[in-house]
């Protein structure tokens, strides 16, 4: 996260009595992302009294307080403070850590393959082509449980969600909706296609943090084939660097 | 002296706290218990921190037995409690001797009701909570033989004359009836809706079967969003509003996926949250408009309202020599010593 040159323009809403909503208004959707995710860090390290946290999304931060302990108007006061001091020291510098991940693309592992390829009017071996060729940024963790949420591959049309939502999508599917890309640590519903599996374990409920990465992280998909898959088993999604 | 609670008719039942705060950064909901304040007061009645681990018991029948005597306070929505087949009441502490069973019967009014044991019980902890989390399968869900260890025993607290209630502690509870206002604030994207924002406070909603821990569902003349742009994932707050389909109106509760893109029209405050814990489907909800700083007082006052039990308890519990004092236990050794 670079350090914004001018600060950038911030609204803040009542979000009931116990959050507000952060919203950073500037033209420059990257700018807006570092701010909000720079201001969750800088909260967090801050931990004032009756503040639970924050969860930052792309232009968006929403903070969550115990209103017996603070109020929405201290917290609003709080957040100002933190801008303010993020624009005279800037955003602390992070060198990124990189993820590769193993996919299986297709079959019972990407049920949704083929109806994108054929909505994008491309080949089966090009959408994997323009899948594994990006170095994703993890904007963000998403619902459920921590997932990591990417601007998706650059297909030439954004990818619909499915009309039916899935009941169930197991842990590791690795998905694309709209111009978003994500991977499922835990069984869930969903209703992005899902093109392909990781069988890396994302998410792990016995350890902290939960999930490996964090926003800002970088991460990138390999193609492995249907055989190998069983020897990734147990294994956990690591940081190559 | 240890021993233990041995689930004999799980019902619908976990074992929970107030829930997971560091949670949400993570991308997992804060879940924990619904109703706060029954939750609450239940841990207090029984001299346990407020935030100790307890039974969620939500709508059905539910029974266990006792290993050795203890102590525990059943609260939330109105219900037959026996002990050893004599009817006890709910909102005070109740003793129950080594062997007999609790009851939980007849759940009526409201949908969940809370048993707090003095000295609580043991559960798993993920990020510095036990509350259930039925996404990452994370939790104690009770069924029938489970064990629960407890720490602490109480020897049997009987009023000798008559049977008479033995403590009247003066909490003011709660009111459950099949139709609840609840008191909401203007949502970040009310002006979404324009002039279709009223119809929430016009309109008489039904709570519908399909609502649980992620989000009430209600029926009834739904405001309708005025644009059609795309909007990013952001996080949403407990008590959301939202409309996302032409069929129901939806109001998150506390096990809520963090984020999502719909436009949040209000939010409920956190006293009215408790209020529709305890709505069950068939209950009819209006709402009612108000302010932040009306809503905070009105949560502060009712924190207020549990200290007072807590130092009232504490009195009490001292003069029958019951336990520690709460919060002795946590004191640091002396320095030197």
């Amino acid at each position: 996260m670079a350090p914004t040159p001018t600060p950038t323009p911030v609204e803040i809403f009542e979000s009931g009595d116990a959050a507000l909503r952060v919203v950073a208004s500037s033209p420059d959707s990257e700018a807006n992302w570092s701010t909000v995710h720079s201001l969750a860090g800088w909260l967090e390290a801050a931990g004032a009294d009756g503040v639970h946290g924050a969860v930052p999304t792309y232009d968006s931060l929403l903070v969550e307080f115990d209103p017996g302990v603070t109020s929405a108007r201290q917290v609003r006061a709080f957040v100002l403070l933190g801008l303010r001091q993020l624009d005279f020291i800037g955003a602390p510098a992070r060198t990124p850590r990189e993820f590769s991940v193993p996919v299986v693309y297709g079959g019972e592992y990407g049920p949704d393959l083929e109806r994108v390829a054929e909505h994008e009017q491309l080949s089966v071996e090009e959408i994997i082509e323009l899948h594994t060729a990006k170095s994703y940024v993890i904007r963000c963790l998403g619902a459920p449980a921590g997932s990591p949420m990417m601007d998706g591959p650059d297909f030439p049309l954004p990818v619909p969600r499915l009309k039916d939502p899935r009941l169930s999508v197991p842990a590791g599917a690795v998905a694309v909706a709209g111009r978003q890309a994500v991977i499922a640590p835990a069984v869930a519903p969903g209703g992005w296609c899902v093109i392909g599996q990781t069988p890396l374990t994302v998410l792990d409920a016995t350890s902290e943090p939960l999930v490996p990465y964090v926003p800002g992280d970088i991460l990138r998909f390999r193609q492995i084939q249907p055989e190998e898959f069983a020897s990734y088993a147990g294994r956990k999604m690591e940081a190559a660097r | 002296m240890t021993g233990s609670l041995i689930i004999q008719q799980p019902g619908h039942s976990v074992v929970t706290d107030l829930g997971r705060f560091r949670g949400p950064r993570f991308g997992l909901p804060v879940n924990g218990a619904l109703d706060q304040f029954s939750a609450r007061a239940a841990n207090i009645l029984t001299a346990n921190e407020e935030n100790a681990p307890l039974l969620e018991v939500t709508a059905l029948d539910f029974r266990m037995r006792a290993t050795t005597d203890i102590l525990i306070a059943v609260t939330g929505a109105p219900l037959t409690l026996t002990v050893g087949g004599r009817e006890c009441p709910q909102w005070e502490p109740v003793s129950v001797r080594a062997g007999e069973t609790v009851a939980l019967r007849q759940i009526t009014g409201g949908l969940r009701a809370y048993v707090a044991v003095h000295g609580s019980v043991e559960a798993p902890i993920l990020l510095g909570s036990c509350a259930p989390d039925t996404v990452i399968g994370f939790g104690l869900r009770l069924s029938q033989g489970t064990e629960l260890k407890t720490s602490r025993s109480v020897g049997p607290i009987r009023q000798p004359y008559f049977d008479l209630p033995l403590f009247r502690l003066g909490l003011s509870r709660p009111e459950f009836s099949s139709h609840a206002v609840i008191d909401v604030t203007d949502g970040p994207d009310v002006d979404e809706f324009g002039d279709t924002a009223e119809l929430l406070f016009n309109t008489e909603y039904t709570v519908s079967a399909r609502s649980n821990h992620i989000g009430l569902r209600l029926g009834g003349a739904l405001p309708e969003r005025q644009s059609t742009a795309e909007v990013l994932s952001r996080g949403v707050p407990v008590g959301a509003i939202e409309v996302p389909s032409r069929e129901e109106l939806l109001v998150l509760h506390r096990g809520r996926g963090v984020t999502a893109g719909y436009p949040v029209l209000a939010v409920v405050t956190s006293r009215s949250l408790d209020v529709l814990a305890q709505a069950r489907p068939g209950h009819t909800i209006t709402f009612r408009k108000t302010t932040v700083p009306e809503a905070t007082a009105k949560y502060r006052a009712a924190l207020r309202d549990l200290e007072n039990l807590r130092s009232t308890v504490g009195t009490v519990f001292s003069l029958l020599g019951i336990g520690n004092q709460p919060g002795w236990p946590k004191l640091a050794p002396a320095a030197g010593s």
